[in-house]
């Protein structure tokens, strides 16, 4: 298990190094970086004193060792709008986006497990195809879309939630039901599957034969193997609603670090572009990382494999 | 699955019971204002927005005021001020005033503000606003002289807009990271919460000032958020959630009028818009560098039209490269009124019968670009269309890839031409024309004194741009201000929303 | 990290399995209503956007500024403009039917570069194992921890958005499915015997690729694809609702969705008509790709 999870961490920490380098190459598509930090009313020497004081003449590779140096210490530079550290904005705006993917793979798991398990047991029943279409639409749906209508019916026309804002829990009821219903049909059809075929092993055969009630026999046995996947489907996911929350967001003014990166990248804040994109990446890897240990762990074949 | 249901039914009931009871706006005292803009800093020296003017005028004062009504320079920390010569102002300052933390406001700090702003270490964000300062002097407690680098006949516009003065012994202690945080100021409101980007809250000062020309305010208390989606704040106003927003557009806020639910209203601005073109060649050999191209581009697109059917409100297509009502904006020039036959005319005359392929690129307003693109594929020049956003926009054309542009300028509200054109045609970063003659022309008159003189130079400038067509200026904005019934609230033209004057109906 | 990215509900290779008659085929094919469904919407959609140049009943881009934001025929509107006019005084139906030429190429496009990345580097590991299985895993798990909307929002920011650029981006990006799914396909057939009898009689390694392995993996390359369409469309249209997809005037679904945007709380349909056809169009294409995989592993449909 050592070996496996020092190969699995040297792995991870691989991914991260080229994950930093392609998105610190990012700012070399973004021309100057200077004429950015200059800012408005800068003049041709304004920008050359720029370039020196922050090295950007300098070859690419010493920038970007220094670059990630720096962000493995924290300290992803300033930002070139706020003016403040970017991982002071980080910590500020993190909170937000966390919350809001924490909350919405909740409602995504409450929603789809029990519908999945429930469409395993009464295959091709009307609760079968109603879980089918609600998956089918589900990926079908521009999650832009979905929010905008969301925003319609209960901000104008039945005013009970509220529509932006971050303070209380009840501000993060819609956008979290439009990115965990995002998340609902993988879920949804995986746990669905599962069930089918753990339905259809012989243990199960054999606990019925035994005359076991069927509830123990679904929670007890069924769901619990059926569920193996679909937590480390739910730990990709989670790190997927992170980085595609931007939309959401912006529609539902939550001042997270989706909506930040979005508006750096129209004010050309590079610092702040490259560390959301690098956090949420990093996020990403550490969840994968853990769900394969818990997966290992688990299932001993994999460690030997 | 009993259970389950009943816990569904039990939470769904806590949500209902959980949301707080909508912010009463009239009832409460507090005025919920929405915008979209994240203000990266509420210190007006280091944001460049027009939402921090907006901050900068509720929170603090500066010696000078200009009435929006009038647009004459009246005292406002100061008593009285004169002109020594064409460099020194002096200033007598209204005596027992202080700021929001109980300073005392008196010549120190006015000294203190403009001495340290006029110094570019400080890092003040926007140059132009205090470039112009030499140093500040004190002749005793109540009265300054601020010294000018050389004769700027704009600089009471300056005076009154720009710089807000500091107290002295809180800044120097706190510094501008303080400043951002904790503000402290001597206007008609104070700061008690700053959310930076996202919330700040404003109470009622109620040390300020009797019967100063911003008079007093009335409304208790002022929380203003950003919301970036259009849709939601109208969402919010709709609801009573929010009691003001500004800049909704026309078909919106003629839908929203009809409605009754809010008020409306529609006011001109200062701004234009206009797009520039690359005359120089600075972006490479482009057809625009040929005068009779960007006089078909000119007659090609059909401005009155635009201004009927998409600008509206008070707006009015514009024919030289200045607000109408701005200082020295030189309105009797050459016109290029809608005409495509005479546009391909043109361009087959410079050699393109058949058109030609340009880039094309725009920050804001996509419709009316739109709409500029249908006119001029019509004479057969085919636009290759990029939005950007602003400063993505920007940092492109100082970067020389923009042949050309729709852009807007708002010239921060500055009735003098001196705000647009002189920023534009003077060889500076965003030039495109780079024309010798007209630089000279402008520079005499940013740094004369005698108006006629100074119009003379605007006026020649002014008709060699049109002449030349390096610019086409297309129409002055308007803004539509959308707020609650409750509300009694006046825009005015320079587009400062000033809410020390709004109150409760 | 292989076994999270197995598990990824995607069609596994075991979903697939030998090819069946003719005829069985076919009956099951009509037989599978999700598939006739989708398939059908799909084909009026194709039709819509071949048809576009010779039915539509006004030039797309024609923009009349005295007839802007005419309502539908079903609500106040008038038979010149069935499905209303746009905030420029476009015809709204014929933008609709040219849309879908371009979510269609979009989709398709994208779908193509990423399945020739994907299906190449799939096969090659699958096929290869060892060093450059190793490679290739590594490729896919560096893929997929970049949070593709911002990523593709970034640089379609920094270079300046058209249709070519987003196509490319998308195409870059979506890779990852095609290359998981084929890969272990790849493994599968690869210990099959007829693909070791090839090797026995000493066909070329192309030869085995292309006669033995791509036939067989063909049906999860044609799911995976549908999957990616879809996905592509999906993204184009949040890439366009966020001003950072293809350009105006182009008439993209997502451009007009951002554009009638403003005028959601009071001209509903405005955004409603080209949200809708979106939906209709990615579901008619997931509900092929679903419908594809039931009729070619009859086994796994329960």
């Amino acid at each position: 298990m050592l070996v496996y999870t020092l190969k699995r961490l040297f792995l991870a920490l691989l991914v991260a190094m080229t994950v930093s380098a392609i998105t610190f190459s990012l700012t070399y598509l973004a021309g100057d970086p200077a004429i950015s930090m200059a800012g408005e009313t800068a003049s041709d020497a304004d920008i050359e004193y720029i370039e020196k004081l922050y090295g950007f003449d300098r070859p690419i590779v010493v920038q970007y060792f220094e670059w990630a140096l720096n962000a493995f210490r924290g300290d992803f530079g300033e930002s070139y709008y706020f003016r403040i550290p970017v991982a002071d904005l980080l910590l500020e705006r993190l909170p937000v986006s966390m919350t809001l993917g924490v909350s919405a793979i909740s409602f995504a798991i409450l929603l789809s497990i029990p519908l999945g398990v429930l469409a395993a047991m009464r295959p091709n029943s009307l609760l079968d195809r109603l879980a089918l279409g609600i998956s089918v639409v589900g990926q079908a749906m521009p999650s832009f879309w979905f929010a905008l209508v969301l925003i319609v019916m209960f901000a104008v026309w039945y005013p009970i939630f509220p529509t932006t804002g971050s303070e209380t829990w009840v501000h993060f009821v819609l956008p979290t039901i439009v990115l965990g219903y995002y998340a609902t049909p993988a879920i949804m059809r995986l746990t669905r599957t599962g069930m089918l075929e753990v339905l259809g092993s012989d243990y199960i055969r054999t606990a019925r034969a035994k005359g076991l009630p069927q509830h123990v026999i679904l929670f007890k046995h069924a769901l619990r193997n059926a569920v193996i996947p679909v937590v480390s489907l739910a730990a990709v996911q989670f790190g997927f609603m992170l980085g595609g929350s931007i939309v959401i967001e912006s529609i539902f003014a939550l001042h997270g670090a989706g909506y930040l990166a979005w508006e750096s990248i129209g004010r050309n804040d590079l610092p702040v572009v490259q560390a959301v994109v690098l956090v949420f990446s990093l996020f990403y890897i550490v969840l994968t990382f853990l769900s394969d240990l818990l997966n290992a762990w688990l299932d001993p074949r994999i460690r030997v494999g | 699955m009993k259970k389950f249901l009943a816990a569904s039914a039990l939470a769904s009931l806590a949500l209902v019971s959980a949301i707080p009871a909508a912010l009463a706006g009239k009832a409460d005292d507090t005025l919920n204002i929405v915008w979209e803009r994240e203000l990266e800093n509420v210190d007006s020296y280091f944001n460049t927005a027009r939402e921090g003017i907006i901050v900068t005028r509720l929170t603090w004062d500066g010696l000078l005021y200009r009435d929006p009504k009038t647009m004459d320079y009246v005292p406002l920390i100061a008593k009285s001020f004169k002109w020594v010569d064409d460099t020194t102002l002096e200033f007598e300052l209204r005596e027992g005033l202080t700021f929001h933390n109980g300073e005392e406001l008196d010549a120190d700090d006015v000294v203190f503000t403009y001495n340290w702003v006029a110094n570019p270490d400080s890092g003040v964000k926007t140059q132009r606003n205090v470039n112009w300062i030499k140093e500040a002097k004190k002749l005793d407690k109540y009265k300054v002289q601020v010294m000018l680098k050389e004769p700027f006949p704009a600089a009471l516009e300056f005076v009154s807009g720009s710089v807000p003065i500091y107290p002295q012994d809180y800044y120097s202690k706190v510094g501008p990271d303080g400043m951002g945080q904790k503000p402290v100021g001597s206007g008609p409101y104070k700061i008690t919460e700053v959310e930076p980007g996202k919330k700040i809250v404003w109470e009622k000062f109620d040390g300020y000032m009797k019967d100063g020309p911003k008079g007093t305010p009335t409304i208790g208390k002022i929380v203003q958020r950003t919301i970036p989606e259009r849709n939601t704040q109208i969402a919010e106003l709709l609801s009573g959630r929010a009691d003001w927003m500004w800049r909704v557009p026309a078909d919106q806020a003629d839908r929203l009028k009809s409605s009754g639910k809010v008020q409306i209203i529609n006011e001109e601005t200062f701004r234009i818009g206009y797009i520039t073109m690359d005359a120089a060649g600075i972006t490479g050999d482009t057809p625009l560098k040929n005068p009779l191209v960007r006089k078909a581009i000119s007659y090609a697109i059909d401005r009155n039209a635009i201004v009927q059917a998409l600008v509206r409100g008070k707006s009015q297509v514009v024919n030289s490269a200045c607000f109408p009502s701005q200082f020295g904006c030189e309105s009797d020039v050459t016109k290029y009124p809608y005409d495509p036959a005479k546009a391909k005319a043109l361009l087959a005359e410079a050699g393109y019968p058949d058109g030609f392929a340009i880039d094309f690129y725009a920050y804001r307003n996509r419709d009316y670009a739109e709409a500029m693109l249908n006119f001029l594929s019509e004479v057969g020049i085919k636009a290759n269309f990029s939005y950007l956003k602003y400063a993505a926009l920007r940092d492109k054309i100082r970067s020389k890839e923009v042949p050309m542009a729709f852009m807007t300028w708002g010239s921060y509200s500055i009735n003098d031409v001196s705000a647009i054109t002189s920023h534009f045609f003077t060889h500076g970063k965003d030039d495109l024309a780079l024309d010798p003659k007209v630089k000279e022309l402008l520079q005499k008159g940013d740094t004369t004194v005698d108006s006629a003189v100074r119009k003379q130079a605007y006026s020649e400038a002014l008709k060699l741009i049109a002449e030349q067509a390096y610019w086409l200026p297309l129409w002055s904005y308007n803004t539509n201000y959308a707020f609650s019934n409750d509300v009694d609230f006046t825009p005015t033209s320079d587009e400062i929303p000033r809410f020390f004057t709004a109150s409760w109906k | 990290m292989t076994t999270t990215i197995a598990n990824r509900g995607l069609p596994a290779a075991e979903d697939i399995v030998g090819p069946t008659p003719g005829q069985q085929l076919r009956r099951r094919i009509f037989g599978h209503r999700g598939l006739m469904i989708g398939g059908g919407i799909l084909v009026i959609m194709f039709l819509m956007a071949l048809t576009a140049p010779f039915l539509a009943p006004h030039d797309p881009y024609f923009q009349e500024l005295l007839a802007r934001v005419k309502p539908p025929v079903w609500t106040t509107g008038e038979w010149k403009h069935v499905l209303g006019t746009d905030q420029l005084g476009r015809d709204y139906l014929s933008r609709i039917m040219y849309g879908a030429q371009i979510s269609l190429l979009i989709g398709f496009a994208a779908a193509f570069i990423s399945g020739v990345i994907g299906t190449t580097l799939g096969v090659a590991a699958g096929y290869f194992g060892g060093r450059v299985d190793m490679v290739v895993t590594f490729l896919i798990t560096v893929r997929l921890s970049m949070p593709v909307v911002l990523v593709a929002l970034a640089v379609v920011a920094l270079i300046g958005g058209s249709l070519t650029v987003v196509i490319s981006v998308l195409g870059l990006l979506l890779w990852d499915r095609y290359a998981v799914v084929m890969r272990s396909a790849t493994m599968q057939i690869r210990q099959m015997d007829y693909v070791a009898a090839a090797k026995a009689v000493g066909c070329s390694t192309p030869r085995i690729l292309l006669t033995e392995i791509m036939p067989n993996i063909m049906n999860n390359l044609i799911v995976v694809a549908t999957l990616e369409m879809a996905h592509a469309i999906l993204l184009e249209a949040a890439l366009s609702f966020l001003g950072m997809g293809v350009q105006p005037p182009l008439p993209s679904w997502g451009l007009m969705v951002s554009e009638g945007k403003d005028y959601i709380l009071f001209e509903a349909w405005m955004i409603t008509i080209p949200g809708v056809a979106l939906f209709l169009l990615v579901l008619a294409i997931n509900l092929v790709g679903d419908g594809i995989r039931d009729v070619t592993a009859p086994e796994n449909r329960n």
